[in-house]
């Protein structure tokens, strides 16, 4: 049997007076795919901060070829070979692809030879087994290709541990097959692979081994083949969580709540034409650029569209502005909670009381501060958020937590029609499952959803019906009852176009 | 307890030790310190700028800036002047230039709020042509025929010692202080200024609520202007030339977020005594203006810096973990 790459023994790592990790052995063996699972906050961004050298262990050793040796930082990291991307990738937005490959490398002197260089990066890319131009500007490449940009410039420094941390949280499908091809490659070149991940399917198709982690302390590390998903959830949690992606029962009435006829707006989508039943759940699927948000964002009024019908209620209406879709019972919950979701310095009930301000005011426009504290109180109950108190910034949460708070603060309107962005993504399992079934308690209540998601299990798991986009079209809808996820793909990918 | 320990420890609690510790030294410095003219009187020299640095914290927490205050306080003095010398009645003429005052502040607010140009632009350009204005009304000369009871407002007791430029200044202060911390505008006015976008999307017309702003901070720079003209007894074209920049300072030094978003008014309060008390003390000894104002600019830079230092880690180091 071959040497351990690299071995961490007995790492522990303290912050202040919180263990983040605490005794921690694993070992990585050159030419595998070594999954890692945790719930967020189980300490895996902190064992990969000190496989990179960014964070320093409170005790513990690391082995390299089977020899000690500390990696003080970065570059120490880099000269043993270890290299991280991240679902977020760094790359220099006006540098073209060769440029960012070879962003650290002095080997070629002061002057660059442009040709040279690209010659070498398309060496690389045609490695990874893809096609992409390597003199194509940096800004211009979408996500998955800025990633395979930064798993170039790991090859190109001869890496030979690869660390992968939730690279395809943020691509679609077809990309995020491609990415765990590479991954797949890499491994058959003798490289490790850590591959970090929420989606489970994901690991049972590329992993070799899977380590659980769980609040700092290593599980238990077995063979792909001696894992059950369930077995795997259990022990992220810790408990059983038995309604994971279990199929969940129709509440749809025949009442239509929303009714969508050739809905364009010039450049972005066209004759989009849809019907929502209370009562009912219907996610939409697609690839990035698939512009399923651009769509939703119609519907709420930020982007009116140009032309087409919106019924709603069995009224024919315009939603000029969030205010008016707001003041009809419409919410909207983003994909992008930074951005447009949550006043992250704000307080969890600051937050809650946003979109219902005006319920929360006396009569001379006065802050109602009790009655705001018992109802941020009654939603971090009932959505089981956890916090200090009601007056923490919603910064200082887990992305599970943000999440709950941004759906606390739309439930609270009572809204007839809950628009969905991506509810779980880049959230823990529990969370997932907690925000499946207060989708499912929402509609059953006599509720309508709508559900843009990435996530084909989730998808079919969740939805009533199947809208599938692909570039701003209609693809078909399907009844979740006889579509697979290679049936949405289908769809999503413009392989058939089928007939709505 | 732990609550008001918690407070101590924020930049007002800062403010408001450094605020004693002047106080505190001026006393020592001079007996007549502590006197309640010298209060009054150090109150007195600054009111206008204070009164506008209340409206100026709305918007900067905001996340926007107000440039032409300065401007504004200078052509609603000078068209007070103006049309009191072309025979209007006084108080008709206050009237009409607290409708100057909204109708700049609204021109401001048209292109930030509805528009969407950006505040430093915007106000940047009402300040070069409000101030022009004023020139225009006045050319070189002073005016300073006013009426009689219109000075006696501006330079004697309103009630007691006490002058009505301070009482609009306390009454003014209570005022926007329950809306700013206490009232569902101030709530959206912090949230408008930490993410507009979040606003947008939780139904907020941040629009409107821009525009309310700055036809506010219109209005009182209006009125400070005539507080000015009054306890001067005089107009001219350059009349609070560069106030602007001392009471962005004040501001500032204050604790607001020049990003917007956070600060209170109760910060800019403590910021206002300070540089006051300051002013007063190093006047007391002696010490010139301009070094006076270095020493301001000292503080501003300090106020900017300390929000990054984080000054509880160098409290708790006797206690705290050392790994």
């Amino acid at each position: 049997m071959s040497q351990p790459v690299l071995r961490l023994n007995g790492i522990s790592k303290h912050f202040d007076m919180t263990k983040a990790l605490s005794d921690m052995s694993i070992t990585l063996m050159p030419g595998e795919v070594h999954a890692i699972v945790g719930e967020n906050g189980a300490g895996k961004s902190t064992m990969i901060k000190i496989m990179t050298g960014i964070h320093q262990p409170t005790s513990g050793t690391i082995d390299v070829d089977g020899k000690a040796r500390s990696i003080s930082g970065p570059q120490a990291a880099r000269d043993a070979g270890i290299a991280a991307i991240y679902q977020e990738p760094m790359v220099f937005p006006d540098l073209d692809v060769a440029e960012n490959i070879f962003i650290s490398d002095n080997s070629s002197g002061l002057l660059v030879r442009p040709a040279a260089l690209r010659n070498r990066a398309r060496a690389l890319i045609e490695r990874i087994g893809i096609k992409l131009d390597p003199s194509r500007i940096a800004s211009g490449l979408t996500l998955a290709e800025q990633q395979t940009v930064e798993i170039a410039r790991a090859l190109s420094q001869d890496v030979r541990v690869l660390i992968m941390d939730e690279p395809t949280a943020s691509l679609s499908a077809h990309e995020a097959t491609l990415l765990r091809k590479i991954a797949k490659t890499l491994a058959g070149e003798g490289v490790a692979v850590v591959y970090i991940s929420h989606r489970l399917e994901e690991i049972f198709e590329i992993s070799d081994r899977v380590t659980v982690i769980r609040d700092g302390n290593h599980i238990s590390t077995k063979l792909i083949e001696d894992v059950t998903s369930d077995g795997m959830i259990t022990e992220m949690v810790g408990r059983e969580v038995g309604n994971y992606f279990a199929k969940a029962a129709g509440t749809a009435t025949n009442e239509i709540i929303l009714e969508v006829r050739n809905l364009t707006l010039d450049g972005v989508f066209e004759n989009i034409s849809f019907d929502l039943h209370r009562g009912e759940v219907l996610c939409m699927a697609g690839l990035v650029g698939a512009r399923r948000t651009d769509l939703a964002l119609a519907l709420f009024g930020v982007t009116p569209p140009t032309s087409g019908t919106i019924k709603y209620k069995g009224e024919t209406t315009h939603f000029t502005t969030p205010r008016v879709a707001i003041e009809a019972g419409i919410a909207y919950v983003s994909e992008d909670r930074r951005k447009f979701g949550l006043a992250m310095p704000m307080a969890i009930k600051s937050n809650i009381s946003l979109a219902t301000l005006s319920d929360f005011l006396s009569p001379l426009g006065l802050l109602k501060h009790a009655r705001e504290d018992k109802i941020a109180h009654h939603f971090t109950d009932r959505l089981n958020i956890r916090a200090p108190d009601v007056d923490t910034p919603v910064s200082m949460l887990s992305g599970g937590n943000q999440q709950k708070v941004m759906l606390a603060k739309w439930l609270n309107l009572n809204p007839e029609l809950l628009i969905f962005d991506e509810p779980t993504r880049g959230i823990d399992i529990g969370a997932k499952a907690e925000v499946h079934d207060l989708i499912r308690t929402f509609v059953a209540d006599g509720g309508a959803a709508l559900v843009v998601s990435s996530d084909l299990p989730e998808v079919l798991a969740m939805g009533d019906r199947i809208f599938v986009m692909r570039e701003g079209h209609q693809m078909g809808i399907l009844d979740t009852a006889n579509a697979t996820q290679e049936t949405v793909m289908i769809l999503a990918t413009g392989q058939l176009q089928e007939a709505v | 307890m732990k609550a008001a320990l918690n407070r101590l420890q924020s930049w007002e609690g800062f403010l408001l030790c450094a605020l004693i510790f002047i106080i505190f030294m001026n006393a020592n410095l001079s007996p007549q310190f502590l006197s309640f003219s010298n209060q009054i009187n150090l109150f007195q020299l600054s009111i206008e700028k204070v009164i506008v640095a209340l409206v100026m914290t709305f918007v900067i927490i905001n996340a926007e800036i107000d440039l032409s205050v300065g401007s504004m306080m200078g052509l609603s003095a000078c068209a007070f002047g103006w049309m009191v010398q072309g025979g209007l009645p006084a108080g008709l003429v206050i009237v009409i230039c607290l409708g100057i005052g909204i109708a700049g502040g609204a021109l401001n607010g048209w292109f930030i709020a509805k528009v969407g140009l950006p505040s430093l632009v915007v106000t940047l350009a009402t300040l070069i042509g409000f101030r022009g204005l004023a020139r225009v009304l006045v050319e070189d000369r002073g005016i300073n025929d006013f009426p009689e009871w219109f000075d006696a407002l501006g330079q004697q007791g309103f009630i007691g010692s006490v002058p009505f430029a301070l009482f609009a200044f306390v009454i003014l202060f209570v005022a926007l202080y329950i809306i700013l911390q206490r009232s569902g505008f101030g709530r959206k006015t912090y949230v408008i200024g930490t993410n507009r976008n979040v606003a947008d999307f939780a139904g907020i017309n941040t629009g409107r609520h821009k525009m309310i702003i700055f036809i506010a901070s219109g209005l009182v720079s209006a009125f400070a202007g005539l507080l000015y003209a009054a306890r001067v007894g005089a107009v001219r074209g350059d009349v609070a030339l560069g106030f602007e920049l001392d009471i962005i300072t004040i501001v500032l030094l204050g604790g607001v977020s020049i990003f917007g978003g956070s600060g209170t008014l109760v910060g800019t309060l403590l910021a206002i005594l300070i540089v006051l008390n300051l002013r007063n003390g190093m006047a007391l000894v002696n010490i010139t203006g301009h070094i006076q104002t270095g020493v301001i600019g000292l503080l501003l830079i300090g106020s900017v810096i300390a929000p990054r230092i984080d000054l509880t880690r160098l409290w708790r180091r006797p206690s705290g973990d050392n790994s």
